[in-house]
């Protein structure tokens, strides 16, 4: 009796399990033939609009932007193409306080490839190196590079930055390649090369700026297991400290960390950052007790390099794909300082509507008076934006 | 090589019981033989997915691939032409070696083997994969099933075992049509033993030099509603260099 229930069982699942397939099968009957040209543009037009609360008087005050960023790029011919990126964004200053506009001019080159494995790029390139997500100190062209911060995202960060004039050639074999680059303004000169041993593709680098002492640099990943990607981003060499210091010594700066995907699209970061140039705890509670200028010149200088203004930080991002209904994302970041405890936080709920991506977005910082994070101008800030690509 | 297997195959089938009948492994090449091509090639690859009988979302990409002259797995670089929030980023697909280059903020960014790019479908569904090359086939048996078409028909069940730490699935079964080898459809399972996927192929038409299935429809095991159809287009032989599969090269990957 109780073998004719658990056949009679086995009966009706396989049955139910193809009435399930038929059903999929008359669905997929109807796809319809999606016929989508490659093109040689991607460009969005984005608005935003939020407000924020200041921390000198907890007062709080709108703010409004509107950002277009155009990317091109065309073949020739087989040897011959050509790449263009430029942004403009445009902010309101609160309370009528007028319009303010920063154009971005992130790439113009031209490329010139004389074989499948050499390439020559001439002209304005954004060159950026590093496997870490939250820090990357063989990102030698960030300094200076990001013109206007829309959002602490860091694929913001690293999507809005200027590029700059070079002549760069690249060549590529079987498991390795070798790429140097020479940018006349200030007279930077970068070679690094990729070879893959075994499992690992180490990329090894060297950078010089003007007649600086040369700095190293080492990116390495690798796999724990299927879901897990391990980090290791190392620069080193002799050079001033972050202070202004006239004597140099040797510096290093570390971004290592892991980042882990559950079956269910949601990837979580952990990073720890090290920044060797920086000022050391003793030193930076000097500089905040010090004179406000001399902390005002420090932060000025630390922000234009996009480094870190004390020594050690922990950072963590989440992404969550397709989270708790499809095209949702929700992105997460935190970052603690670990020399003076602030702390800043930011969460993203994108939502991807055809052409058309609805964002909210939300920070926060926290932190004693001078401290790292809370030294920010913005205590909170929301901000509501539409983004249409075309 | 392939073409070769899947011929000694059809032969042996034909010359009936005298010849030697081809062992399941042998089934299983001349099976991928008929998927892939044995040289490399591209092709465009367009994804629509399904959710309780509602499209949420499609995707197009372009595909290069090329077989590993050391082992004879597939390849692939993968450049995004849709959605347009994603169009030019690209995907390199070397073994576990994963690597998604964004051209908007130009970092490169190791993805381990379970970060899934797209919806419903893995990122082995989305390349070109070699079954033969990660599983073995245990054995096979003649049974009727259900093609893609909706249609009874007699095939060949084959069972396959990962063989390999590559292999994206514990166990696979795969039903292939008697002396072609042409996949009808496969069952994926995970190692508890759960259904994880059904996939049909259908659709047969002439591409580089034999007729392929150029639809694959993917069902959820667990979500039967949730589908994804892939649909396979301009087929094409192409020439890639060995040295354009590393993380490097994909800023530079552009295909016709």
């Amino acid at each position: 009796m109780r073998r004719h229930a658990a056949l009679l069982a086995c009966l009706l699942a396989a049955s139910a399990q193809a009435q399930e397939d038929v059903d999929a099968l008359k669905l997929a009957d109807e796809a319809p033939a999606v016929v989508e040209q490659r093109s040689d543009w991607r460009s969005f037009v984005e608005a935003g609009v939020g407000r924020f609360v200041r921390r000198a008087d907890g007062t709080s005050q709108t703010s409004r932007r509107l950002s277009l960023d155009v990317q091109y790029e065309h073949t020739l011919s087989q040897k011959w193409s050509v790449a263009f990126a430029d942004r403009i964004d445009t902010s309101w200053l609160p309370e009528g306080g007028g319009r303010h506009s920063i154009n971005t001019l992130k790439e113009a080159y031209a490329s010139w490839r004389p074989l499948d494995d050499a390439m020559l790029d001439i002209g304005r390139v954004n060159v950026r190196n590093g496997v870490s997500l939250g820090y990357n100190p063989t990102d030698w062209f960030r300094r200076g590079a990001v013109r206007s911060v829309v959002s602490i995202d860091p694929a913001s960060l690293k999507q809005n930055r200027e590029g700059a004039d070079m002549l760069r050639a690249q060549r590529l074999w079987n498991g390795g390649s070798l790429t140097a680059l020479y940018a006349r303004d200030p007279g930077r000169l970068l070679v690094a090369m990729t070879q893959k041993i075994g499992g690992l593709s180490p990329q090894l680098l060297a950078y010089r700026e003007q007649s600086q002492p040369v700095q190293l640099g080492l990116n390495l990943t690798g796999l724990v297991n299927d879901a897990t990607v391990v980090m290791f981003e190392w620069a080193g060499g002799r050079a001033p400290s972050q202070l202004g210091d006239t004597t140099t010594a040797w510096r290093d700066c570390i971004s290592t960390g892991l980042t882990y995907t559950t079956a269910s699209k949601l990837s979580l970061t952990g990073e720890f950052h090290y920044n060797g140039a920086a000022a050391d705890d003793a030193g930076w509670n000097r500089l905040r007790a010090g004179p406000p200028l001399a902390y005002a010149i420090y932060r000025n200088q630390v922000q234009q390099a996009q480094d870190l203004p004390t020594r050690r930080e922990l950072f963590f991002h989440g992404l969550w794909q397709d989270a708790l209904l499809p095209q949702l994302d929700v992105a997460a970041m935190h970052s603690t300082d670990l020399a003076d405890h602030s702390r800043r936080s930011w969460l993203e709920l994108r939502y991807h509507a055809g052409r058309t991506d609805l964002a909210l977005q939300w920070q926060r910082s926290d932190g004693r008076h001078l401290t790292n994070f809370g030294a920010l101008p913005e205590a909170r800030a929301w901000q509501w934006t539409i983004r249409h690509y075309f | 090589m392939k073409r070769l297997t899947a011929l000694l195959f059809s032969c042996a089938v034909l010359a009936g019981p005298a010849a030697a009948a081809p062992t399941p492994q042998e089934i299983l090449s001349a099976s991928d033989a008929v998927r892939n091509p044995d040289y490399a090639f591209g092709l465009t690859n367009t994804l629509v997915e399904y959710r309780k009988g509602k499209q949420t979302e499609s995707n197009v990409l372009a595909i290069y691939s090329k077989a590993d002259p050391n082992g004879g797995q597939f390849r692939s670089l993968v450049r995004y032409v849709a959605p347009a929030r994603d169009a030019n980023k690209l995907i390199l697909y070397n073994g576990k070696d994963l690597w998604l280059f964004d051209p908007s903020s130009k970092a490169s960014i190791r993805l381990s083997p379970q970060q899934r790019l797209l919806g419903q479908a893995s990122n082995g569904d989305v390349v070109t994969t070699n079954f033969a090359r990660d599983y073995k086939a245990i054995d096979a048996v003649e049974e009727d099933t259900q093609d893609g078409n909706r249609q009874t028909r007699r095939s060949i069940k084959l069972n396959l075992a990962a063989s390999n730490a590559d292999a994206n699935y514990h166990r696979i079964e795969m039903w292939v049509e008697p002396g072609s080898a042409r996949p009808i459809k496969a069952r994926f399972y995970s190692e508890s033993g759960k259904m994880l996927k059904t996939a049909y192929y259908r659709r047969y038409q002439q591409a580089l030099g034999t007729e392929r299935p150029t639809e694959v429809v993917i069902i959820d095991g667990l979500e039967p509603d949730w589908v994804t159809v892939m649909r396979y287009t301009d087929w094409a032989k192409r020439e890639v260099p060995e040295a354009w599969m590393q993380r490097d090269y994909l800023p530079r990957f552009k295909p016709e």
